[in-house]
C-alpha cells in the first residue's frame, strides 16, 4: 500500500490525546455552526470562526498580515507552535482554515484526522471551558496569493492550455447546472448554473471515508487520477467559494503530493456571476 | 447579558426548544431556508382570528445552532402577540433579542425564523381573503 506523501500533517486521535497538554501544540477548532465550538470542544483547543476571523469583512478577501499576527498571537500561536486544526463536517472548514494560514506561510500544520465527529464517536472528553494563553508571537509573511492560492482571470487562462487540470468539487446537481447550491440548500447567490469548461467533477467528500478519516492514498490516487488529475499537471480546484475546494486542495497537495495545486477561492459564485465568461452547462430542465 | 450570557441562553434553546414539533390544527404550515448555512424552519401558526393575535405557535426544523435557537426564542416571545406587532419587528430587533455581540455575523442564520414567521402571517391573511 502508498503512503501518504506527506503523512506528518495527519494526526490522529490518539496523538492529539496525549498532547493535549503539550504547550507546543495549539489545537484550532473551525466549523461551519460558530457555536457547535460552545457545546463542547476538545480540551485546550481554540475558536477560528472562518467568516468573522479569516475573512476581511468589506471586501471579498482574506485577512491582511498584521490582522493575521494579531489573530494568531491572541490565539496564543507563535511562529514555532504546531496547530492542528479539526471540524465538523469531515473537517470542511478545518482545511479552509489551513489553507489561509498556509497564504502566511505558517510551517507546522496538522489536521486531526477525522475532525470533531471523531473524536466524538470514540466517546473521548469534551469541554466547554474556553481556554486562555499567554499572548503569542507572530510575525508574518505578506500573504502569498500567488503559489497556493488561483484568480478568476488566471482560470480563464488555465482552461485553454495543455499540461493543466481543472477539478469541479461542487455535488453533480450544481456541476450540471441543476443547482447552483448543494442540495437541501436554497438555490440562490449565482445568476448562472454549470461549471467551468474542461472540469472535471470529483465531489470532495469522496476523499473521505464514513467515519470522516480520509481515504487510502491508493484510494486517493485512483479515484482523481480516473478523471485525469495527476500529479504531472498544473491542478485547479473550485468550488462554491472555495471552502469545499480547499479540502480537495489539501488532499492532492498533502495525501497525493502534486506539486502544484491551487484553489481557486472566487468559485463559482464569481465564475457564475462573470459577464461573458464561458460556462458549460449539460442540464437541460 | 454578557457574551457568555448570551451564548448560554442560545445554547440553551439549542439544546432543550421550547415550542418544538407540529401543530396539528395549525392555520398555516410554512417552511423556511437558509442559503448561507442549509438551515431549515417550518412554522406552524395558530391565530386567534378574533382577536388577530397568535394563538399558537410551533416549529420544527434542522440546521445550526443560531438558525434553531432563534426559532425557539421567537415563539416564546410571539405568542398571544398582535400579528400587526409581529409585522412591525425588524430583522435587527431579533439580532438584537439574540445577542448582536454573538449573531451579527450570521444575520441570515438569526433571522430566518422571523423571516418565516412574517411569511406564515402574509399566506394567513392572504388565505383568508381568498376565503371570504
Amino acid at each position: 500500500m502508498t503512503s501518504y506523501a506527506h503523512p506528518e500533517v495527519l494526526v490522529d486521535t490518539d496523538w492529539v490525546a496525549a498532547h493535549l497538554n503539550d504547550p507546543n501544540v495549539r489545537l484550532v477548532e473551525s466549523n461551519e455552526d460558530i457555536l457547535l465550538y460552545d457545546q463542547g470542544h476538545i480540551p485546550g483547543a481554540v475558536k477560528i470562526d472562518w467568516l468573522a476571523e479569516l475573512n476581511d469583512p468589506v471586501q471579498r478577501d482574506y485577512l491582511q498580515r498584521a490582522e493575521f499576527e494579531k489573530l494568531l498571537a491572541s490565539k496564543g500561536i507563535s511562529n514555532d507552535t504546531t496547530v492542528v486544526f479539526y471540524g465538523d463536517k469531515n473537517n470542511w472548514w478545518a482545511t479552509y482554515a489551513f489553507w489561509v494560514f498556509k497564504l502566511f506561510g505558517h510551517k507546522d500544520a496538522r489536521i486531526l484526522n477525522g475532525g470533531r465527529a471523531k473524536w466524538i464517536a470514540e466517546g473521548r472528553e469534551l469541554s466547554r471551558e474556553t481556554p486562555s494563553y499567554p499572548q503569542g508571537s507572530y510575525s508574518a509573511p505578506e500573504r502569498d496569493d500567488g503559489t497556493i492560492r488561483a484568480f478568476r482571470d488566471q482560470v480563464r487562462t488555465h482552461i485553454t492550455q495543455g499540461g493543466t487540470a481543472l477539478v469541479d468539487v461542487r455535488s453533480p446537481q450544481e456541476f450540471s447546472g441543476e443547482r447552483t447550491h448543494m442540495p437541501e440548500y436554497p438555490q440562490e447567490g449565482t445568476l448562472r448554473g454549470g461549471h467551468i469548461p474542461t472540469a472535471a467533477n470529483i465531489p470532495w467528500a469522496k476523499a473521505v471515508k464514513e467515519d470522516s478519516t480520509f481515504k487510502s492514498a491508493d484510494e486517493l490516487s485512483e479515484l482523481y487520477g480516473a478523471q485525469g488529475v495527476t500529479p504531472d499537471k498544473d491542478v485547479v480546484t473550485y468550488c462554491r467559494i472555495g471552502e469545499r475546494s480547499s479540502h480537495t486542495w489539501f488532499v492532492l497537495t498533502y495525501l497525493l503530493g502534486y506539486p502544484k495545486v491551487r484553489n481557486y477561492d472566487g468559485s463559482w459564485t464569481e465564475w457564475g456571476n462573470g459577464v461573458g465568461l464561458p460556462i458549460e452547462k449539460s442540464y437541460q430542465g | 447579558m454578557d457574551r457568555q450570557e448570551t451564548i448560554d441562553n442560545l445554547l440553551d434553546h439549542y439544546e432543550h426548544p421550547r415550542n418544538h414539533g407540529a401543530l396539528e390544527d395549525a392555520d398555516v404550515v410554512i417552511p423556511g431556508g437558509n442559503p448561507s448555512c442549509g438551515d431549515v424552519v417550518t412554522i406552524y401558526l395558530k391565530v386567534d382570528a378574533a382577536a388577530d393575535t397568535v394563538e399558537r405557535i410551533t416549529f420544527e426544523g434542522k440546521g445550526c445552532t443560531i438558525s434553531q435557537a432563534a426559532a425557539s426564542i421567537l415563539t416564546e416571545l410571539v405568542e398571544h402577540k398582535p400579528l400587526a406587532e409581529i409585522d412591525a419587528m425588524d430583522f435587527n430587533d431579533m439580532i438584537d433579542i439574540l445577542g448582536r455581540e454573538v449573531v451579527n455575523t450570521r444575520p441570515r442564520c438569526a433571522t430566518l425564523a422571523l423571516g418565516t414567521l412574517k411569511s406564515a402571517i402574509h399566506k394567513y391573511r392572504s388565505d383568508r381573503e381568498r376565503a371570504v
